[in-house]
């Protein structure tokens, strides 16, 4: 591979990533139609009253502040199904790990969209009750973030050796919940940081479940808003789309640093 | 006769040097080993030699031609490596013939080969494994294997046993003794251990800061290293306090020796004297005095630790048939053996 | 004495065992087990009339055979482009040492822009490639018609280049660790044994990879045919296999619709069940060749 050949294609992609972002940018801020754009008129008609518009929809609050309390309450669930399941494991059960590892890789196979056919046929008929609040979403949400949230927590057992820790602990006569409490869970800070903000993300950008059952999340609400608002609409998945970037941006990063390798893949 | 010759070779990385000025010789069906602490620059001497990289300075010759800018493919040499380096996806007698099929050698003839590989490196019942189904010395030894079968003209090994158990690692290494003895391939041998280095090799290097600072046999170097660098490199050597006499010679302990820096103008100065050079008794007065610290029992013999004169910390190796049990905190006096001639003066 | 200690002690660590496990088993089989059992379940007996394969037939025929042509093409299609691109880019930067901000951004900015499928994405490429959008503007002075080569929000190739937004950082993290198994050693052996690096590349280089490759590439396969919000965004009406289910659920009027909706979902997970089996397999033999 010549050089050449090397930073020509870095460029073309970098490219690829950055101009549909501007597009979307020059749409939201810029009130000057494509059809009108010329060399004059470019610099003309930029404000950010967009962003003022979005800002002061109620409903966007309200939407926002059910995409937080989700993803606040998925976070919760996860911890409390995931956390003690992989600690247990790795520390008294190593030999259930890859069934644990393969376990939590079935949220691939049943997505979203085809989960929520599977919901319809049992919950909507059997218990329609549980469908009626917005965080019927957590559960779905928990068990389709798994695959990331559990590797995430995983990758923070290995990285502190555990085991090790744990039969260290152990020889100097601690008892299993002090073991816990004050050796295990201190370590794994980052990697529980690592799992809230992977789940955060996945949250803030879900919208399959949300739009199928029916309920107005950021994403949902996003949809129809642009719908009435087309500038509006786009200024406001701009910012979010930001705001998601530099979260798990600035998470991976300081994981990295600390030498710690989350994979976000899911895999 | 010579076979390879590196002159004034000379290698920097960035800012920091890895070779200055170094020179080797290798005669033919020689096994050289290049010894020295990490860091030394006996593996980049390796890999220059290999032609993966390129000197700044000097000239390499093999055969009497210079091989300096033939590439590595066609240097025919044959390399073993720290981490096996077999390749994942064949089994134990396609990684042999990989080199075969790549010099075009015919298909009768790489059976013949391989076989004759699989038998002297005893791997005949292996030749279908796969290398993650071979243990650490298996795997090395396929490896070896695969690096002689193309008779190389000179067979480079770069640490290749720092990876295996102490057990594996003893016998892999007489192995590659006997090997090398019978195929007759020149050899040139990386390693850090010293112990190795001398149970292998007919000649080692010691290296240090990127230069050459004495090759010899592993005897002569043991008994008459050069400088105060290969004294200590090679086995333990202990540093007791000389004094110059007027006609040249150094008085340690109760001994009149010869000094290695003969004519140096210090008054006092160490001679170094190996540990089994060293007597202990506990009555034969005319000799230092010494007070027992410690004694380890390392089965053929005993290793005494003394402090001599209260400040000289200095290690004895006594036949443990002969060694008379010392207790801690006993006085005895130390000398050295009468049949010493020569020490190092540092 | 002690046997008796070792006795409670493994009781104890049993009943642990379970306090942790019980809950994740349940919340797993309510969640996920029971819902996917009773897809499968209603699939294989259609109209509640006992066991009968009818359904799973005709969610493959007609339009919906379309749609599963559609998508598989779609999946196919930006697996292929994704997996060579995303390859590359991993081959590129690991030859490359310097700059070195740039080897930690693109390690950030791919696990943002891996996980960015949605409708902010779908936003964008409507300003970008969209009738209004910037680039077919550009494009339009200089003039050509993007439209023509089928690049438009709700065209094939339009939908392939929004996917590979997210497909190609996907693929760059999934073949780093594999690409960083290659060992230098392997190529200066089969240097020193006279190899061509064509040879290295055919003989060694490329066999070792291409399990994690392939890999990759299911994963990015499965990844695009089980996507819903961005093809819902750009075009809600478009005949793909997720966009079906969508119809089926929320139309249910005629009855019988919703039988087809399970049959065709029971497809989708046996697609991606399969998938995920040949993944896990190929993963084994990534790590057992690449690791120690």
């Amino acid at each position: 591979m010549t050089k050449v050949f090397k930073w020509g294609f870095l460029i073309v992609l970098a490219l690829f990533f950055v101009v549909p972002l501007l597009a979307m940018a020059r749409f939201a801020f810029q009130s000057v139609p494509v059809a009108l754009l010329t060399g004059e008129t470019w610099l003309k008609g930029w404000s950010i009253d967009p962003i003022i518009a979005a800002s002061t929809e109620p409903a966007m609050w309200t939407a926002a502040r059910t995409s937080a309390l989700l993803a606040v309450f998925t976070i919760i669930l996860t911890l409390v199904l995931l956390l003690p399941l992989a600690i247990v494991t790795e520390i008294k059960a190593p030999r259930m790990r890859p069934w644990l590892t393969a376990l939590t890789l079935l949220p691939w196979v049943v997505p979203p969209i085809a989960l929520v056919v599977g919901v319809s046929v049992t919950f909507r008929t059997g218990a329609p009750w549980f469908l009626a609040s917005v965080f019927s979403l957590v559960p779905f949400y928990a068990l389709w973030a798994m695959p990331f949230t559990y590797r995430a927590l995983d990758a923070g057992l290995q990285a502190i050796s555990a085991r090790t820790l744990y039969e260290a602990a152990r020889s100097t006569g601690a008892s299993f919940p002090t073991i816990i409490l004050r050796v295990i869970l201190p370590n794994m800070k980052a990697s529980i940081v690592a799992a809230a903000a992977l789940t955060t993300a996945l949250v803030l950008g879900e919208f399959a479940f949300a739009s199928l059952l029916l309920k107005e999340t950021l994403p949902t609400f996003m949809v129809n808003f642009q719908q009435s608002q087309a500038r509006a609409g786009l200024a406001l998945a701009l910012i979010i789309l930001i705001f998601t970037a530099l979260a798990i941006g600035i998470v991976v990063r300081t994981l990295r640093r600390r030498g710690l390798n989350v994979q976000t893949t899911g895999l | 006769m010579t076979l390879v010759e590196m002159r004034n070779i000379r290698k920097y990385f960035g800012e920091s040097r890895a070779l200055t000025d170094f020179s080797l010789t290798v005669n033919s069906g020689e096994l050289v080993c290049l010894l020295g602490p990490s860091g030394c620059g006996k593996t980049t001497a390796l890999r220059i030699l290999a032609g993966f990289e390129r000197a700044d300075a000097g000239t390499i010759e093999v055969d009497s031609e210079s091989i300096g800018s033939v590439p590595v493919e066609k240097r025919n040499f044959g390399m073993v490596f720290q981490d096996y380096s077999l390749f994942p996806n064949m089994t134990a007698r396609q990684n042999i013939e990989f080199g075969l099929k790549s010099r075009k050698v015919s298909a009768t003839q790489r059976r013949t080969t391989i076989d004759r590989m699989l038998h002297i490196t005893d791997l005949g019942d292996q030749a279908d494994k796969f290398p993650h189904q071979m243990s650490g010395g298996q795997k090395q030894r396929v490896a070896l294997a695969r690096a002689i079968a193309t008779s190389p003209r000179v067979l480079l090994l770069d640490e290749p046993l720092s990876a295996l158990d102490a057990k594996v690692r003893e016998s892999l290494r007489e192995e590659i003794r006997h090997l090398q003895r019978e195929v007759g391939v020149t050899t040139v041998f990386v390693t850090h251990d010293q112990q190795e280095a001398l149970a292998i090799a007919d000649r080692v290097g010691v290296m240090s800061n990127g230069q050459l600072e004495q090759i010899a046999t592993p005897r002569e170097l043991y008994q008459n290293p050069q400088n105060s660098f290969v004294a200590k490199f090679i086995g333990t050597i202990n540093r007791i306090p000389a004094t110059s006499r007027t006609d040249g010679l150094w008085n340690v302990l109760d001994a009149i020796l010869t000094g290695s820096r003969a004519g140096t103008e210090l008054e006092h100065a160490d001679g170094g004297i190996r540990p089994e050079d060293i007597t202990v008794s506990a009555t034969h007065q005319e000799s230092a005095n010494a007070i027992i610290e410690d004694s380890s029992f390392l089965g053929p013999i005993t290793r005494v630790k003394l402090t001599l004169n209260g400040v000289t910390t200095v290690y004895a190796d006594l036949l443990s048939i002969n060694a008379t049990p010392f207790i801690p905190g006993q006085p005895v006096f130390v000398g050295v053996r009468s049949d010493l001639e020569n020490t190092i003066i540092f | 004495m002690r046997s008796r200690q070792l006795f409670s002690q493994t009781n104890s660590d049993t009943r642990i065992g379970l306090y942790v496990a019980i809950p994740f088993v349940l919340f797993m089989g309510l969640f996920l087990i029971y819902p996917t059992v009773a897809i499968v379940g209603s699939a294989l007996s259609p109209g509640e009339s006992g066991f009968s394969l009818i359904g799973l037939g005709n969610a493959l025929s007609g339009s919906y055979r379309q749609g599963f042509l559609n998508s598989t093409a779609l999946a196919a299609t930006t697996a292929l482009i994704g997996g060579v691109l995303g390859l590359t880019l991993a081959a590129i930067m690991r030859s490359l040492d310097r700059p070195r901000w740039l080897h930690s951004t693109l390690d950030s900015w791919s696990a943002v822009a891996s996980q960015l499928g949605g409708v902010p994405l779908a936003f964008a490429f409507i300003a970008a490639i969209g009738t209004q959008g910037l680039l077919t503007k550009l494009f339009g002075q200089l003039g050509i018609d993007i439209n023509d080569f089928g690049i438009s929000p709700t065209g094939f190739w339009g939908l392939v280049v929004v996917y590979l937004y997210f497909q190609i950082p996907l693929m760059f993290l999934v073949s780093l660790p594999a690409l960083n198994g290659l060992r230098k050693t392997w190529r200066e052996a089969a240097a020193l044994m006279g190899a061509s690096p064509t040879r290295y590349w055919l003989r060694v280089g490329i066999p070792i990879l291409a399990p994690a490759a392939l890999g990759g590439m299911l994963l990015l396969f499965v990844n695009s045919f089980a996507a819903y919000a961005t093809a819902y965004v750009l075009d809600p009406g478009g005949a793909l296999v997720p966009l079906q289910i969508r119809f089926l659920l929320q139309g249910n009027v005629i009855s019988g619709e919703e039988d087809l909706g399970y049959a065709i979902v029971t497809w989708v997970i046996a697609l991606l069940l399969a998938s995920l089996f040949l993944l896990t397999y190929l993963q084994r033999r990534t790590l057992r060749w690449t690791r120690s």
